[in-house]
């Protein structure tokens, strides 16, 4: 029986753990994320910037409180893949 | 470095991080111990200085908890939105369940003073609503009960107009369903800020 291939940018525990954090919210900024996820700021930049470039999420600079404030969001794109993946982990755990 | 994961491993991250953004509301305590506080307040004052000031009988206590607690709520409401770091869509909910209680009790309010009727008893009922439906949605159990010792005093209220057991039943609801609750969450908030 074959099995549904994973999608590599999903299938790293870190950049995972964003995507699950991310849909389940509208938008949550980089240091709640960072306490979230338990993850070193530049390990967390790095796997942020990935899911970004893949379209998976966006990624928007302000400023709050005069401090500069990262927030991401998954979009579109980054929901139908994470559905794709949560689907194909159902399949494996099936079988 | 790039992890390899067991579907079971993968499961446990999705389930685990959604659990947590689930748990990511904002803070509510300070919302109902404050109006918790100021009804309390404004039904004893009105009870307790009905006979020595008129104004008291007119509502005046109300309108002052009213006001009052509508400038702390939206100045408080402001600044946390300006420090929070998450937008959940169950606060959202939470939100606009609130935002509908305020819109229906006031034109209930209306309805009710120009009509000359009391409108405690069925204002009671209606706050039953929010609070049952917010404490679902975070399930928070206290809130839930809350809810129902809302609807509970509301139709009490409705069959006695003797002032003291009105205030007692308004008062109970309030310290039960509002102020107790209120501090309950706001420990269970400073517990999971502390986790």
């Amino acid at each position: 029986m074959a099995f549904a291939p994973l999608d590599p940018l999903l299938h790293n525990q870190l950049r995972l753990a964003v995507m699950s954090f991310l849909v389940a919210v509208d938008s949550a900024d980089f240091n709640y994320l960072l306490e979230k996820t338990g993850a070193t700021r530049g390990n967390l930049s790095v796997q942020i910037s990935k899911l970004k470039e893949a379209g998976y999420i966006e990624v928007t600079k302000s400023f709050k409180d005069n401090y500069p404030n990262t927030a991401c969001r998954v979009s579109q794109h980054g929901l139908a893949a994470f559905e794709v993946y949560v689907a194909a982990i159902k399949s494996y755990l099936k079988n | 470095m790039e992890q390899h994961l067991t579907p079971e491993q993968s499961l446990k991250v999705i389930e685990g991080m959604i659990g947590q953004a689930k748990r990511s509301f904002s803070r509510l305590s300070f919302y109902f111990l404050l109006w918790g506080i100021l009804l309390t307040g404004a039904m004893l004052a009105t009870y307790l200085l009905a006979d020595i000031e008129p104004a008291m009988r007119h509502g005046m206590p109300w309108g002052i908890a009213g006001i009052g607690g509508g400038i702390i709520s939206s100045i408080h409401g402001a600044r946390q939105s300006r420090q929070e770091q998450v937008a959940n869509p169950m606060d959202r909910i939470v939100g606009w369940v609130w935002g509908s209680f305020i819109i229906t009790m006031m034109l209930l309010l209306f309805g009710t003073l120009r009509n000359g009727i009391d409108p405690g008893p069925g204002i009671t009922l209606l706050t039953g609503l929010p609070t049952f439906l917010t404490g679902q949605i975070m399930r928070f159990r206290p809130l839930i009960l809350g809810g129902l010792l809302f609807w509970a005093a509301g139709i009490t209220m409705h069959f006695t107009a003797e002032a003291g057991t009105l205030t007692a039943l308004y008062c109970g609801a309030m310290l039960l369903g509002y102020i107790i609750p209120g501090i309950l969450l706001k420990r269970q908030e400073n517990g999971l800020r502390a986790a």
